[in-house]
């Protein structure tokens, strides 16, 4: 919001409390996305962690989780509930899937392919089932 | 063993979103708290079931079964309505999840 602006004191509430501006909204969803990339490293850490008895995964795994719920809460100020937790999830899941054979011992055949895509759509439409359009039309 | 641990690990995920909610932003300590107990124990929980599971299996069926959870106890106990948008989004879970199953990938 450029600060050389005066606006009257009913604009400036309007703007900065029920209208976040489209810079404002950028922000939030680049949170999000970033919330997205810490869920994937917290997913991928848990499981490196070997059941938290490998140290350094394990810390990597507190971050990760300190920082995707915080990072989360920050992007579901601005944008819808059902939304955010849609993106958030896909991005963690997706990631995780994709991730988790360069990380680890583990293969991505076509079969688990096929029903991990079933799973994470079913849980994105889930999310979005909740965006406000959907309740709007109730 | 692993799905003891994984379905534990669900129920500790749905409390999670609960005590978030009710966090408010984490502006209320007693919440917050609840939140990062109940992640604390969900996350033990869950790197115990992927000593068995891939990561990308298990983390997708705990999310995904416990984004489940959470649309069904809004429907019991928060009134929400589950319409046939959350209904066709369940079965997609459930039915992805038989599938990892019964292909014996998971």
């Amino acid at each position: 919001m450029p600060d050389t602006t005066n606006p009257e004191p009913e604009e400036r509430t309007r703007m900065s409390t029920n209208h976040p501006t489209s810079g404002h909204r950028a922000r939030a969803w680049l949170v999000l996305l970033l919330a997205g990339a810490f869920e994937i490293g917290y997913a991928l850490c848990v499981g490196g962690s070997q059941g938290f008895t490998v140290l350094s995964w394990s810390l990597a795994a507190v971050v990760f989780f300190l920082l995707t719920l915080f990072a989360l809460s920050v992007a579901l100020r601005t944008i819808d509930v059902g939304i955010g937790y849609a993106v958030w999830a896909g991005i963690g899941a997706v990631g995780a899937a994709l991730l988790g054979p360069v990380f680890f011992a583990e293969t991505l055949t076509p079969v688990k392919a096929l029903w991990l895509t079933v799973i994470i759509a079913g849980v994105v439409w889930l999310k979005l089932s909740d965006a406000p359009e959907q309740r709007r039309t109730r | 063993m692993h799905w003891l641990y994984l379905g534990i690990a669900i129920v500790f995920e749905i409390a999670v979103a609960i005590a978030a909610g009710k966090a408010r932003g984490f502006t209320r300590p007693a919440w917050t708290a609840a939140t990062l107990v109940s992640g604390g124990i969900a996350t033990y929980l869950l790197s115990l079931a992927l000593l068995t599971f891939d990561v990308g299996v298990g983390y997708a069926i705990w999310t995904s079964v416990a984004g489940v959870g959470i649309a069904v106890l809004g429907a019991l106990l928060f009134g929400q309505r589950l319409d046939w948008r959350k209904l066709l989004g369940i079965a997609a879970v459930i039915v992805g999840v038989v599938g990892l199953q019964l292909s014996g990938v998971a």
